[in-house]
């Protein structure tokens, strides 16, 4: 039997070293760039531009997370404490806008408050204005990015917190009003503090996103350091710097990694003991149902329902580019069959990594997994420079001179770039999915019957139903989405949803970007009805 | 004098998440003999089972069954080759297959074969009217009976039972109690059941061991 378990551990052990490798490859690519030469771009972007990416990108992200935290928190505790005007469809359409990436925003941002916008000619129209009268301001600038990025990325911040509120326990709030606490003072002293790790939680996912971002801040021309890092590579034609400056957005992006894993952590200690009682909702009538009505819907509104009438409005009424041409059904399916592909992958050895795990949590199976789930952190634009190196040295080295061809430019580096960016998407549904499993469960299966592969395929595989239809789905809309890796990673000729989104938008043809962007959004709802489901069930004590 | 089949020679055995410390375990089970293991909560009843079982390997020490060794510092034979049945104190049955596929999933042979083996039990246990059930439709003591059976099913020579019947009320207990001892009997099956109640440990047993601090005395009837 020994002899079994050995050549088991020598078959998976190298397996998973190889793919943590390939996975941190690009990682190391870009951080040993800190240590290589500083040429003259350098002290270009150094003495006059990189204080302005960094005002800027500082700006945004506080911009951001003020808008953010207001609307989320806000939004979970109405929707967690009280009971008013259509909330049983709010509770989960308030997560909506989460299937609309922040860059689609902004392009329906820009047809609908422009000066020659939807929303300006309706006005015009209207009150029968001047032809140059503007009612709205423009939106092409800092503050139109903190809104399309506060109104995107709020559900974050709405899950965690929520999920924090339905967990505190009546009694808590119970104390609070026998001290003498009013709701306006139960609210900001005690439950927003116990909610502080899952608030720091969300909100560090919700700055990651904003850094991260390309499509949007590229398309209200705000000068943020992923924007530099692009400029520097395709513009001053530097990859030597601009891999230097994705170092920098990486070391940064890594303390917000860090807060967010420790912050999630200390999540299970606000959470319910056995001592748990739910909270009773409160009835709120008249005005103030519709106020806490209204504060819900409007970023629903703004994030979700407006867009979508806007992309409605583009692909229906001038359908120059219709769901049917030969553009769109080529970018979809080649998207669909990458999202595919790097669901499979990312599933499998999620799957493979737990179930493991289950039976020998070493060290190294638990560094492996944490080590691959930080790459849903990593930037797309840094992530696609650092392929693009990693893969020249490959090709250099191994792959050019033994098979005569180059992987650089193929749909390796998008298939790569894409499990890098979403396993740590499948590894939670998959890790969680395991959780659920009782481990007497494990014990019973191996006193009967034995091997722990037929414990996998008999047992856990069809108990792991969901999880690994979810862990798909959730992969394939992070694929769908991704836009800046692809950009840059893709073959020649090789356009996807979101490529063909942001190459039509960037030209202003915003009637033919629609149809591809309206697909983006219906596609990524579809993890979305998932999450919504987790959410409803996840009460404690619910039966 | 029954035949002794296994036997626990100075097992040692320490459970750092639970802190638990089993030290210097000896004892043997005769065959077609139900042994009670007796002790307070935290006291490494449940952990003395799942060495038996081969779950958790002991640090020191030796298991023999039927003169083979299944546990000491060189050998370690797995759950499923030591003939050994569980049941569990949590009722852990498959949740997606029903009662007559949990009880088949240890049986082997062919698929007749499996499925008269299964469905035997089943009757043997008052269980055959719910076998097309599955488990979240059964009550607490249903479960425990298709448990019972399809840890009997494979036939094995012993049974561990880890506080079985703790979960159900006093009725359903003592119903299921009689007809588990009644089949151990009538099948000549050797049962080790763990339990913290002596009530219960009397009735149910032939012997019972009292595990303390560690180590096992011999409990008078």
């Amino acid at each position: 039997m020994s002899l079994i378990n050995f050549s088991l551990k020598s078959l998976w052990q190298p397996l998973i070293i190889i793919f943590v490798l390939i996975l941190l490859a690009p990682i190391f690519f870009i951080l040993i760039s800190l240590f290589g030469e500083y040429n003259a771009n350098w002290n270009h972007l150094y003495n006059y531009v990189l204080s302005k990416y960094l005002l800027n990108s500082f700006f945004l992200i506080l911009g951001v997370s003020m808008l953010s935290t207001v609307l989320g928190v806000g939004s979970a505790w109405l929707i967690t404490n009280y009971n008013f005007m259509n909330k049983a469809w709010l509770e989960w359409a308030i997560i909506l806008p989460l299937a609309v990436p922040p860059y689609i925003l902004a392009y329906t941002f820009t047809g609908l408050f422009d000066s020659y916008g939807t929303l300006n000619e309706i006005i015009k129209n209207i009150f029968d204005t001047k032809d140059n009268y503007i009612f709205f301001p423009s939106v092409r600038n800092i503050y139109g990015a903190i809104i399309v990025f506060s109104f995107t990325l709020y559900p974050y911040i709405y899950l965690t917190t929520r999920m924090a509120f339905l967990n505190q326990s009546r009694s808590l709030m119970e104390a609070g009003k026998l001290l003498g606490f009013n709701s306006w003072s139960l609210f900001y002293k005690l439950a927003v503090p116990l909610t502080r790790p899952a608030l720091i939680a969300g909100l560090a996912l919700v700055i990651m996103e904003t850094i991260s971002d390309f499509g949007a801040v590229e398309h209200f021309a705000v000068q943020t350091f992923t924007i530099g890092i692009f400029r520097t590579w395709f513009g001053m034609y530097d990859l030597n710097t601009a891999m230097q400056l994705s170092s920098l957005l990486l070391i940064f992006i890594a303390f917000f990694v860090v807060l967010e894993r420790s912050e999630r952590n200390k999540m299970s200690y606000t959470y319910a003991n056995s001592t748990f009682k739910k909270t009773d909702s409160k009835n709120l009538k008249g005005l103030r149902s519709f106020y806490a009505f209204l504060f819900c819907f409007t970023p629903l509104f703004i994030g979700f329902i407006l867009p979508i009438i806007e992309l409605t409005n583009w692909a229906i009424f001038f359908p120059s580019e219709n769901f049917f041409s030969e553009n769109v059904i080529h970018s979809f399916f080649n998207t669909i069959w990458l999202g595919i592909t790097a669901g499979i992958i990312c599933t499998m050895f999620a799957l493979f990594i737990n179930f493991l795990k289950r039976f020998d949590d070493s060290l190294f199976l638990r560094s492996s997994s944490q080590f691959l789930a930080l790459g849903y952190a990593l930037p797309g634009l840094v992530l696609a420079v650092g392929i693009i190196q990693f893969f020249s040295f490959l090709d250099y080295y191994f792959v050019s001179y033994f098979l005569k061809i180059s992987i650089v430019g193929s749909v390796i580096g998008l298939i790569v770039a894409y499990t890098i960016k979403a396993y740590a998407l499948a590894n939670n549904t998959i890790e969680s999915g395991f959780q659920r499993i009782s481990s007497s469960i494990d014990d019973v299966s191996l006193s009967l019957n034995g091997s722990k592969f037929s414990i996998f395929y008999k047992i856990h595989i069809p108990l792991l139903k969901t999880s690994i239809l979810t862990s798909l789905l959730l992969v394939i809309s992070e694929v769908i989405k991704e836009l800046p890796a692809t950009l840059i990673l893709r073959p020649f000729n090789f356009d996807t949803l979101a490529v063909s989104t942001y190459i039509y938008a960037s030209e202003e043809r915003m009637y033919e970007a629609a149809s591809p962007a309206m697909l983006i959004v219906l596609i990524g709802l579809i993890p979305i009805f998932f999450l919504s489901r987790i959410i409803r069930d996840s009460r404690p004590g619910k039966t | 004098m029954k035949k002794e089949i296994l036997t626990i020679k100075k097992l040692f055995f320490e459970f750092k998440k639970d802190n638990e410390i089993l030290t210097d375990i000896s004892f043997e089970l005769a065959e077609g003999e139900i042994l009670g293991i007796l002790g307070p909560s935290g006291i490494g009843k449940s952990s003395l089972l799942r060495l038996i079982a081969g779950l958790e390997k002991p640090k020191s020490g030796e298991i023999l069954y039927y003169g083979q060794i299944l546990s000491n510092k060189d050998i370690f034979i797995q759950p499923h080759q030591r003939g050994i049945g569980f049941v569990f104190q949590e009722k852990v049955l498959f949740p997606h297959l029903n009662s007559l596929e949990n009880v088949k999933f240890g049986v082997k042979g062919n698929k007749i074969e499996k499925e008269a083996q299964a469905k035997k039990y089943l009757g043997l246990l008052k269980a055959e009217k719910f076998e097309q059930s599955y488990p979240n439709s059964l009550s607490g003591g249903e479960q425990q009976r298709v448990a019972i059976a399809r840890a009997l099913a494979p036939e094995p020579k012993t049974v561990l039972l880890d506080e079985p019947f703790s979960s159900l009320d006093i009725d359903l207990r003592k119903d299921l109690r009689n007809d588990a001892k009644d089949l151990f009997k009538k099948t000549n099956t050797s049962c080790i059941i763990v339990t913290h109640e002596l009530e219960e440990a009397r009735v149910f047993c032939d012997r019972i061991l009292r595990l303390e601090k560690g180590s096992i005395k011999e409990v008078t009837i």
